[in-house]
């Protein structure tokens, strides 16, 4: 590393000196889209291998989707159609042994060609299968809450990181004083209550106080009009809940790390070499300590991710959240597999698409990690 | 305050609170810097160099609490004890990293990893010299190519990880330089490095105390080094000093048997093969709840049974500018401290606060202040 | 002088690992409180049967969604002891509304040590007694019930339901701990040990476990529990898909454990010394890691009393006629009722402190595992 940094060193040796913007091009050349570039391609088995995974619960419950479903039909006293049935069979190849059901599955999600069945029905490229439980295409029905799933996920995120690093760097910087063992307690009190536990408390008081339990994203108004401008209060306030609820485990968590890093950061020398350069206590704090136990959290936002995706299924059904977790419930209830597999796979790539935001923003920020190519 | 001394320590004492209790690991420290020179201080690890010499610029840990006087003559504030200042407030800031700096053990990890070698010496300059950026950026770097960091325009923009040790030794000099102190710390700057780096260091450091005029308080367990940097030397055993004379003297004629068992247990080129390294025989005790002795009187081959574990020696000037803290020295002054210690005990004046006393060990050196000097 | 330790000293620089964390746990006052805690909560679900004054599916139409029953001590100004009264259903004749009041004219007596439903001990023993429950009227009648926490909306004891399920809800997590132990070491220390492609497989696949949201995955996995089995069955099943996301935590420790402590120069140095690979790995490193371990499992516990609660509320889990405190809080989803019955939202209480205690538990096992604090 040295040695190579002393060859380049002599080599350009007397070369001009290079403006700023062509010296961030040079170096967006060398280091940093490498690294994504190597993220990236290590994108691709983590998706396989998330498919596998998938297609594996899909296929967890006895017996074959396509008969439980006729079953289902036919105790409802319908008639089937036996080449329905057989149509059936050959779209979701149940007749195929199970490694080519699963190539399959994957092939018609990718690319459904323009001649199929699927494609004349539907218009798309892209075969999710059918949903018995909702009656509608699985793409449909998933994409139907994915935006709102997403939208209320950033604010609570967004929430989280608001609330929990300053207290974090104020329970670091005042270790042991009675706001550090506040906020410590708060912090075990909120990891510790399951999620829907606290929504079930929180929907009671809301009921007692105010006569209303405050559920659902939206008023009865909300859904006739769509969400505006007007009454996006409204839909704030609503959101209230929500946020307390999904959010306060994980900004405990993020709190609770932060603290444990900055504490770390602050018993550092570098620390010390600062202080013995006379720079002020907080520049310390913000320059070095903060700065410096900010990289774990990033990298941690992949967790946090999942984890808010974890907390809002339950909690989306005990408040009656339009998102996708009380989908996801109907679908298993209904061993709509297809349906539920869909939902689990997107929440799971939206999270590793998290981690892998969150792997390229931690090379922008520690200079080691872009100096290495990420070899950590 | 003596006019030609920058640096005057008095009675410095450190305590560290732990949960296990208190230790009291700096118990009265005494010695003064004349400006330009270099002194040295030595002992083992955990003898209280390092918590001395953070203990100047105020920068020891939350834990750590120093107490006595601290005088130094500062261009700002005139003369002032550092230990009076607020160990946050803005006195203490506009001293430390101008008119005293430091440099650390470890190059290593003295620098944050996350800012370019460049913003971290120049962030001294933006706060003591100027807020001109272009300015402080020449400065910074004017001093960087001092201590011998070549291809400076690229260095400033680099990572502590792209530099080596002795580089980033090179860089932590330049920063603790760059504002043009009155005076130095140096704690243990070698100990890290390859031996050759080191000569290179120190052949650095020496020659930017000329250019500089700077005093120097060199902290090292390193007995070679010494005698290469140094004016004058101190020795410091659990917490205090034993021993202190310029360094030819200390080669020449050591006093204290721990002095002579240092010198002892360094290499000579041209000793015969079967000459054993001398090596001190023991441990440095636990600095909690000493008792009232001679601390080294357990490793001590000449110490005196009955008077050596019963009470501790003070320092005595026996040569100008040479003083030691031991009963047995056959020097004059010393033995006068002895008999009137051996008095003393003989009429139990000094067993008021006697050896099994568990309240901590500060209280010790304190009684007896003032003795011999 | 300095080699009188005090006894206590001695015995710290000589005690154990485990006696030192087992020492420095007990100093931990919450997490000492927190496996007192426990330890009532396991006794009380060993001994549930007996506790319990009625049976998991025992019912009183007459009791629907009634409060705690009140219990009374005084009847007609004298005093009787812990009593309670009958309930007895009226009819408005103006409204023709049905009310549920006290039937005060007689007193039924609680009674310790008494015989009630039947049930077996361990599954063998036939018994029937209980540690309380209503006697005979003070008239002779029968049919009132002391219904500590209220009832559901079938007119169970919520008392009796909360301990009976405990036996579910308290031991799933236990056992899916141990199995992910068991599996992530396994398969920790297969991809630590061997390296290369085995590792990046085993990585990639503890990656994508982590990646899915553990509720979303466990509500599909759950898919999986065929219709109508067996209690046990059910069990069986809920603790396997608990352990299916548990292990990866436990294996990511080992893996990093081995890979770090691989490396270590006591490692090297047991190499050297002609240590043989399979006591290195269980004489050295396992011991090393032990405790990281137990912090793990400790730690993962709560996560899976969650898991199992919210699965069973939601009815993917444990069902009827199966009990766990997941489906006892199946009463409090309308917000109406439990704003009616707030007594129902009882089985809360019991969750949070259970995951509470493990996780101060895990947190004073971290604190006393980690050597350097």
């Amino acid at each position: 590393m040295e040695e190579s940094a002393y060859k380049s060193e002599s080599m350009h040796e007397n070369a001009p000196k290079k403006p700023p913007l062509e010296a961030l091009v040079d170096f967006f050349k060398k280091d940093l889209v490498q690294y994504i570039v190597k993220r990236l391609l290590m994108f691709i088995p983590t998706l396989l291998l998330i498919s596998i995974l998938v297609f594996f619960v899909i296929q967890l419950p006895p017996g074959d989707y396509v008969s439980a479903h006729i079953a289902a039909l036919a105790s409802e006293g319908e008639i089937v159609d036996a080449d329905y049935a057989a149509s059936l069979r050959a779209d979701y190849g149940l007749d195929l042994p199970v490694h080519e059901q699963y190539i399959k599955w994957i092939k018609d999600i990718i690319w459904t060609p323009t001649d199929s069945t699927y494609y004349r029905l539907y218009g798309s490229h892209h075969n999710w299968k059918y949903s018995f439980a909702y009656g509608r295409d699985v793409w449909d029905v998933v994409n139907d809450r994915l935006g709102l799933t997403i939208l209320v996920t950033a604010i609570i995120m967004i929430f989280q990181y608001a609330v929990s690093l300053p207290i974090a760097v104020y329970a670091s910087t005042h270790q042991y004083s009675v706001g550090d063992y506040i906020s410590s307690i708060i912090g075990f009190l909120g990891a510790a209550i399951p999620n829907f536990i606290l929504a079930i408390v929180l929907m009671y008081l809301s009921y007692k106080w105010t006569g209303n339990a405050n559920v659902g994203l939206f008023s009865q108004e909300m859904l006739q009009n769509g969400v505006h401008l007007y009454n996006f209060g409204e839909f704030l306030k609503r959101m209230i809940i929500p946020i307390i609820v999904i959010g306060t485990s994980g900004t405990c968590g993020i709190i609770r790390s932060v603290r444990a890093q900055m504490l770390d950061e602050v018993a550092r020398q570098y620390t010390l070499t600062a202080r013995a350069k006379g720079v002020p206590e907080r520049t310390i704090i913000m320059k070095y300590c903060f700065r410096a136990a900010i990289n774990p959290t990033v990298s941690g936002l992949g967790g946090v991710l999942s984890s808010l995706f974890s907390g809002s299924t339950v909690t989306a059904m005990v408040l009656n959240m339009q998102i996708q977790g009380p989908v996801l419930f109907k679908a298993l209830q209904a061993q709509d597999m297809y349906l539920a597999g869909a939902i689990v796979m997107v929440q799971a790539v939206l999270v590793v698409i998290g981690i892998l935001f969150s792997d390229i923003a931690l090379a922008f920020l520690d200079p080691r990690i872009r100096y290495s190519g990420g070899g950590r | 305050m003596n006019k030609e001394n920058i640096l005057e320590v008095k009675d410095l004492h450190v305590d560290i609170h732990m949960t296990e209790g208190l230790l009291t690991a700096v118990r009265g420290v005494n010695f003064e810097m004349k400006r330009g020179e270099t002194l040295g201080l030595v002992g083992e690890s955990g003898c209280g160099k390092s918590l001395t010499c953070k203990a100047i610029l105020g920068i020891n840990d939350r834990k750590c609490v120093p107490s006595g006087q601290i005088l130094f003559d500062s261009e700002g504030l005139g003369k002032v004890d550092l230990l009076s200042l607020d160990q946050k407030g803005k006195e203490i800031r506009s001293i430390r990293g101008k008119e005293i700096s430091m440099i650390f053990q470890e190059p290593m990890v003295a620098f944050s990893p996350m800012y370019t070698i460049g913003n971290q010496i120049n962030e001294a300059t933006k706060l003591h010299i100027t807020k001109d950026k272009q300015k402080s950026k020449e400065i910074s770097m004017d001093v960087m190519r001092k201590v011998g960091i070549a291809n400076v325009e690229k260095r400033y923009n680099q990572y502590p990880h792209e530099f080596s040790g002795g580089m980033l030794q090179r860089a932590l000099i330049a920063m603790a330089l760059v504002c043009n102190p009155k005076m130095l710390i140096a704690d243990e700057p070698t100990t890290a490095l390859d031996v050759t780096i080191q000569a290179q260091i120190l052949e650095l450091m020496k020659e930017l105390q000329k250019d500089f005029n700077m005093a120097i308080l060199f902290i090292t367990h390193d007995l070679g080094v010494v005698a290469k940097m140094c004016d004058r030397v101190a020795v410091m055993y659990l917490g205090k000093i034993v021993e202190s004379a310029a360094a030819s003297e200390i080669y020449a004629n050591p006093q204290h048997p721990y002095t002579r068992g240092l010198i002892g247990s360094v290499h000579k080129i041209g000793s015969k093969k079967e000459d054993r390294l001398f090596s001190i025989e023991g441990t440095v005790p636990l600095a909690m709840n000493l008792p009232k002795a001679c601390g080294f009187y357990d490793r001590c081959d000449v110490r005196i049974e009955g008077l050596c574990d019963k009470a501790e020696p003070e320092l005595t000037e026996i040569a100008p500018g040479h003083k030691i803290a031991c009963f047995n020295c056959p020097h004059e002054a010393c033995r006068a401290q002895r008999e009137k210690v051996e008095e003393a005990l003989a009429k139990g004046a000094l067993t008021q606060s006697p050896s099994e006393d568990p309240g901590p060990a500060k209280a010790v050196p304190k009684k007896k202040k003032g003795g011999a000097q | 002088m300095w080699k009188k330790k005090s006894k206590s000293n001695e015995d710290y620089y000589l005690a154990s690992q485990w006696t030192l964390m087992g020492r420095k746990l007990k100093k931990h006052k919450l997490a000492k409180l927190s496996m007192l805690v426990l330890l009532i909560l396991y006794l009380c679900a060993f001994f549930a049967d007996f506790l319990a004054p009625y049976s998991l599916d025992e019912f009183d139409a007459l009791y629907k969604n009634s409060p705690p029953t009140e219990i009374h001590f005084t009847h007609e100004g004298k005093f009787v002891g812990p009593f309670v009264y009958k309930l007895e259903k009226t009819i408005d004749k103006t409204d023709f509304s049905v009310k549920i009041t006290e039937d005060t004219s007689e007193y039924y007596k609680i009674r310790f040590f008494t015989h009630g439903t039947p049930y077996k001990i361990l599954g063998l023993i036939p018994c029937d007694l209980h540690l309380f429950g209503v006697d005979q009227g003070s008239n002779g009648g029968s049919g009132a019930k002391v219904m500590l926490f209220g009832t559901d909306s079938l007119g169970r004891d919520i008392f009796s339901r909360i301990l009976l399920g405990s036996r579910i809800s308290l031991t799933i997590p236990f056992a899916s701990a141990v199995i992910s132990f068991f599996l992530g070491v396994t398969i920790g220390s297969i991809s630590g040990y061997f390296g290369g492609a085995v590792d990046i497989v085993i990585q990639r696949i503890i990656e994508v476990i982590g990646a899915v949201p553990q509720i979303p995955l466990w509500m599909a996995l759950s898919a999986a529990i065929p219709p109508g089995i067996s209690t046990v069955k059910m069990y069986f099943y809920i603790t396997i898909i608990l352990s299916f996301i548990n292990w990866t935590g436990m294996a990511r420790v080992v893996r990093g454990k081995f890979l770090s402590l691989k490396n270590e120069d006591y490692v090297m140095a047991a190499r050297l010394s002609g240590v043989s690979t399979w006591k290195i790995i269980w004489k050295h490193l396992v011991p090393g890691f032990m405790s990281y371990l137990i912090v793990s499992v400790t730690l993962g516990i709560p996560g899976s009393i969650v898991g199992e609660t919210s699965m069973s509320y939601l009815g993917l889990g444990i069902k009827s006629p199966a009990t766990s405190w997941g489906v006892l809080l199946q009463e409090a989803s309308s917000v109406t009722d439990v704003a009616s019955n707030p007594h129902k939202l009882i089985p809360i209480i019991f969750v949070t402190i259970t995951v509470l205690a493990f996780n101060f538990l895990g947190d004073g096992i971290r604190d006393a595992a980690d050597p350097y604090k």
